[in-house]
């Protein structure tokens, strides 16, 4: 029998040639490690989303049925006073909720950035909302904001006992508490972005500014702000589209509100498709959300090719 | 030649062996059930507890996944169930939804069974028609509600110097008064969609069962514009005053502590309560129950009754499961036994609720049930999903929830809403 002992010349092409295949076989298996699920979550993805659209054309109630109806789902839905409600309340919760949320973090990045003692335990604390899932946050907020269990009934308890903290049930007024809550939950995150953009300016012109006489106001407002503005945009898209797609924050905290007066998109869908048993309905109002999506996302997509087209050009 | 036994082959003939199918197993196959229920907790799910032990005691095995929550996510995780091929053996479902799924999945006839146990005889003959919505039965009846029932803490009356039950809207009003002017919570809240809505069809019904009929359950247009309805509506604000807005956000269970104890004076819901207090603790002398305030005439009997439905499933040891819990449900005995724990009625009309376990409430119920067939005043509820399917009701509630919560909007306008909303919804 041959060996690599009795023929090394022959040996060491043996170990040439497996070296050959062993690195073949390790790049296929590196490629199918990364394409297969790629391919598979992709597909899954436009593969759903395709299947709902044509749902949302059919007749399906119960179960899908793919008689071709048209739009007569889409006008259904639209007419619905869910439906109306539920996008006014996305404009009032997602404008609220991403001025309210980039302002504080902001405001809590540029206290961070004067180099304070204790900034590594404190970033970590305003981070610790985050770490929470909206649900937790939801439940925790609807029991604080209760009138008879939360901070209204401490503080008449302390001896206040006009003050009144009602939102929460009250119909005109629940839809602020959802700002409240998610303001809560999303600042760190934006304080961590605004944090990270301020420290990563080029310290030559934090210097230069300095030698030009400019105090810290004016070098916030004129020199830093200004050259960080690409993660102002980054940090808008990011919690707008968190405001689109918000759920579990809504349901926890009021499950659509006193009425219907905080259904939001996400829940109209959730509503249709799975309490009322309408699928052609559900996916009418699912492609709606959709295309609100890209609304918002498209913008984006074309300032960042614009962005590297610019930075081509120079 | 003889073929020799090697080691090789000893362990190829055990493994064939041990897989092949248990053949002889499936003979004597033990009767097991699978059933999904929206009974999780409380007093219901003390019943379907029972139920499940009474199952096991004849020998079946007994697999039951409840789904907390109210009807509707039950109907999600059964609709799941059934497009997956795996449906369970039997589920509860009610109303005009057992006509509508039945077209969705095959199903089980079990007219054989419910002729042996004349069964046919003993249920009223609108359940009976809504369990058997292709010509033979397919579901079966186990218990009925009452929805227009009227719970008086005897502390709170105590408290408000309330010496009778209010029998018209009328006298109703007065008593809540009364009972708001003692610092008492009059009317206890539900707090979510189908307590709002059922509080708008309790107010309905006790102004006009015609009506009722016509509105609600046929969705003829003239009637949901009637003045009927308009007064429907200004009554479920008045309920909407008396109610407290702050328990809204927390779960109905916190109304049963303040109402034994007299804070709270009246609770207007089905005869579910009833088991409820009982499992909180109550007892009879705590509470009394009786028909909610009727306009004119006898009290009418708004109805919600629960039934299990039988698909067809795969396994002769499912088929053996269904035949025996069949059989169990259809005895009066386990009517009996689950109406004691739940404060239902039966659904076999030939129960002797004098029997102790029973209270006066719901020998009222089942009176009152037995009068309102002989006079055709049997409405269907619409909040618990017996006069409509999902669609329809989930438009209307909405309607009816925000009216609850807003009080900005008038009564006229309600109306209106709720008009648009059946036609956008049909």
């Amino acid at each position: 029998m041959r060996t690599a002992a009795t023929h090394p010349a022959a040996g060491k092409a043996a170990g040439i040639e497996q070296g050959v295949w062993r690195r073949r076989f390790g790049g296929a298996l590196t490629g199918l490690a990364i394409w297969l699920p790629l391919v598979a979550s992709a597909g899954h993805v436009v593969v759903f989303t395709a299947w709902t659209t044509w749902v949302s054309f059919t007749a399906s109630s119960l179960m899908p049925d793919y008689t071709w109806v048209g739009l007569r789902n889409y006008f259904a839905v639209t007419r619905t006073a869910n439906f109306q409600i539920a996008y006014v309340n996305l404009v009032i919760f997602g404008g609220g909720f991403v001025l309210l949320t980039m302002a504080l973090g902001l405001l809590l990045a540029v206290l961070l950035d004067q180099r304070v003692r204790g900034e590594n335990v404190l970033r970590t604390i305003f981070l610790y909302p985050l770490a929470v899932s909206f649900v937790v946050t939801g439940t925790v907020w609807s029991w604080l904001l209760n009138p008879g269990l939360g901070i209204q009934k401490v503080v008449q308890n302390l001896g206040w006992t006009d003050f009144r903290f009602d939102w929460l049930v009250q119909s005109d007024k629940a839809i602020y508490t959802l700002i409240f809550a998610g303001v809560w939950q999303g600042a760190g995150f934006a304080m961590a972005l605004f944090l990270a953009g301020l420290r990563s300016v080029d310290a030559d012109l934090v210097k230069a500014a300095q030698i030009d006489g400019a105090g810290p106001w004016r070098m916030y407002r004129r020199v830093l702000l200004p050259t960080i503005w690409p993660i102002f945009i980054t940090v808008f898209v990011i919690l707008l589209r968190s405001a689109i797609t918000s759920f579990d924050l809504v349901r926890a905290l009021t499950a659509g509100g006193p009425g219907i007066s905080t259904m939001l998109p996400t829940l109209v869908i959730y509503d249709f498709m799975f309490q009322r048993s309408e699928l052609g309905r559900g996916s009418a109002a699912a492609v709606l959300m959709l295309m609100s999506l890209v609304v918002v996302m498209a913008p984006y997509g074309l300032y960042v090719r614009w962005q590297r087209q610019k930075q081509a050009r120079v | 030649m003889t073929i020799s036994l090697t080691r090789r082959r000893l362990l190829a003939g055990s493994a064939a062996a041990l897989a092949m199918p248990r053949l002889a197993r499936a003979q004597g196959a033990k009767p097991r059930i699978t059933a999904i229920s929206q009974w999780s907790a409380g007093s219901d799910g003390a019943a379907i507890s029972a139920l499940g032990k009474l199952f096991e005691d004849r020998g079946g095995v007994w697999q039951h996944n409840p789904v907390p929550g109210f009807t509707t996510d039950m109907m999600n995780k059964l609709r799941a169930q059934i497009m997956a091929g795996d449906p369970p053996a039997i589920s509860q479902l009610k109303g005009p939804e057992i006509a509508a799924w039945s077209k969705i999945a095959p199903t089980v006839d079990i007219s054989p069974l419910v002729k042996t146990a004349g069964y046919a005889d003993k249920v009223s003959a609108e359940l009976g028609k809504s369990c058997q919505p292709g010509g033979h039965w397919i579901a079966l009846p186990l218990q009925v509600y009452r929805l227009n029932t009227l719970f008086l803490s005897t502390k709170g009356m105590e408290r408000a110097k309330v010496s009778k039950a209010p029998t018209t809207w009328a006298e109703f009003n007065d008593v809540a008064d009364k009972m708001k002017a003692a610092g008492m919570i009059p009317l206890a809240n539900g707090g979510n969609r189908p307590d709002d809505g059922q509080k708008f069809e309790i107010a309905l019904a006790g102004i006009s069962p015609e009506i009722y009929r016509r509105a609600l359950m046929q969705l003829d247009t003239d009637a949901l514009n009637s003045k009927e309805v308009l007064a429907a509506f200004e009554q479920l604000r008045k309920f909407a005053n008396y109610m407290n807005p702050n328990i809204a956000a927390q779960p109905w269970a916190v109304n049963l502590p303040a109402f034994v104890k007299g804070d709270m004076g009246m609770v207007m819901t089905g005869g579910w309560a009833q088991g409820n207090l009982f499992k909180a603790g109550a007892t009879v002398a705590d509470f009394s129950s009786g028909p909610a305030p009727q306009d004119s005439g006898p009290p009418c009997f708004d109805l919600n009754a629960d039934c299990f439905i039988f698909w067809k499933s795969k396994g002769a040891d499912l088929d053996a499961g269904q035949k025996l819990f069949a059989e169990i449900v259809m005895e009066p005995s386990t009517q009996e036994m689950y109406s004691k724990i739940t404060g239902s009625i039966p659904a076999r009309t030939d129960v002797n609720l004098a029997a102790p376990g029973f209270t006066d409430g719901q020998r009222n119920s089942a009176q009152v049930l037995r009068d309102a067939i002989a006079k055709d005043r049997v409405v269907l509820s619409l909040a618990h999903n017996m006069a409509q399917p999902n669609g329809i009701t989930a438009a209307m509630i909405d309607v009816l929830t925000e009216y609850v919560h807003n009080s900005a909007i008038p009564a006229a306008e309600g109306q209106k809403k709720l008009v648009a909303a059946v036609a956008g919804a049909k």
